[in-house]
């Protein structure tokens, strides 16, 4: 028989790994903007979070600190919206209750629209 | 800026973060309360782009003591769960549509205020280790929310009831409004709903809040990243420094009384209060 995989469970490994790649990215990301010189105090005012996703990779593959370091940051942000999404399979598909699979569903869709959405 | 200075400078910002995380892995808070006054005050950060750090950090707060919490049963993820539909409406009401009548200003200095108040109720139980004679409400009973939870300080099962759940989803949608708007108050409100309303034992309002607020900072996040407010070289000392402290607190908050985590909060409700209310009439932090 297979054993239920418990939403506890799942979230907390989720949370975790999540936290700990964002770490790992994110000093990365430091190191190198460190050992480049750009990391400065004034670069905090003038290096606004770069948007367009396609830039990013570019300047990641280029091995760019600052870009290293964002990814890292939206590691981080899309860590609980991920624990969100797969609480969701989890109430359906393990726990079969479909309460919360609406609910979790629901938390899941408000999150995402003002994530993506708002102003 | 020689390699010395940055060194310092990053040191000195994952250091106050550190401080912050483990504040915020026991009262179920977040990091702000410590970080923003600790970055506008004594790194000359923005207060806007301080906020941004903040947001940051409580997803690292939540993240990173959540799963300890999660994994240990302490969070009660049934009541995380229904209350993050009215804290995510609440968001989106308050960032989509009320932003565009109200004052951030006078939000600010209500919000400090009720925090305030909400420190008679707090203080009035100050000393209570575990709630006594709460009877499940009907909502609770229907959403299957009591539940127990393993007390590593009692060193004993401790089950509990929950109740107000119609205060607690207004609270909780107030909640959502106040972070949509500000970008702040993510765990304050959560923390209050808890231990006023449901009236849940502190452990388990603290873990079951500190698991809730990352998906109401993500939300944020989104409208800060698109407003260009969150510093990457500021974010990640900030954040790293802060997921240290969240695992460091989780190891204190699990073995303390609940009557001490109580008294921690009932700190940091009145020092963020005040803080609230001075930045509202204007003090940059």
């Amino acid at each position: 028989m297979k054993k239920k995989i418990a939403i506890q469970d799942a979230a907390s490994w989720i949370l975790r790994v999540g936290v700990i790649t964002s770490i790992l990215i994110m000093t990365l990301g430091l190191l190198i903007s460190f050992f480049h010189g750009h990391l400065t105090l004034f670069r905090i005012e003038n290096r606004k979070f770069n948007e367009n996703p396609h830039l990013l990779f570019k300047q990641i593959w280029r091995g760019e600190g600052f870009a290293v370091i964002e990814l890292g940051i939206l590691f981080l942000i899309f860590t609980p919206i991920l624990r969100v999404a797969a609480s969701v399979v989890l109430f359906a598909l393990e726990e079969h209750d479909w309460m919360y699979t609406v609910i979790t569903f629901v938390v899941l869709v408000l999150t995402l629209t003002a994530f993506f959405f708002l102003k | 800026m020689s390699h010395l200075e940055v060194l310092k400078w990053v040191f000195e910002i994952m250091l106050a973060s550190f401080f912050g995380g483990i504040l915020g892995a026991i009262t179920g808070l977040g990091g702000g309360i410590v970080i923003v006054p600790f970055l506008t005050l004594l790194m000359n950060v923005p207060i806007q782009v301080a906020i941004g750090a903040s947001i940051i950090s409580v997803i690292a707060v939540s993240s990173g003591a959540g799963s300890v919490y999660v994994r240990d049963r302490v969070t009660n993820i049934r009541i995380a769960m229904f209350l993050e539909i009215w804290t995510a409406a609440g968001a989106v009401v308050g960032a989509g549509i009320l932003a565009r009548f109200l004052n951030g200003s006078e939000l600010t200095i209500l919000f400090g205020f009720s925090l305030l108040l909400s420190l008679i109720p707090v203080l009035a139980k100050i000393g209570e280790e575990l709630p006594k004679g709460v009877k499940n409400d009907a909502l609770a009973n229907f959403l299957k929310l009591n539940s127990s939870y393993y007390d590593m300080k009692l060193q004993k099962e401790i089950p509990y009831n929950v109740t107000g759940i119609p205060a607690s989803m207004g609270i909780m949608f107030l909640a959502g409004i106040i972070s949509g708007l500000l970008g702040i108050g993510a765990g304050v409100l959560k923390v209050l709903a808890h231990e006023i309303a449901m009236k849940v034992p502190s452990k388990v309002s603290t873990a079951t809040s500190n698991f809730m607020i990352g998906v109401t900072a993500a939300t944020a996040a989104g409208i800060y990243l698109r407003q260009g407010l969150i510093v990457p070289y500021l974010a990640a000392p900030v954040a790293l420094g802060v997921i240290l402290g969240a695992f460091t607190g989780t190891r204190l908050m699990e073995k303390m009384s609940n009557a001490r985590i109580r008294q921690v909060f009932a700190l940091a409700l009145g020092v963020l209060g005040i803080e609230m209310v001075l930045r509202g009439f204007g003090a940059k932090f």
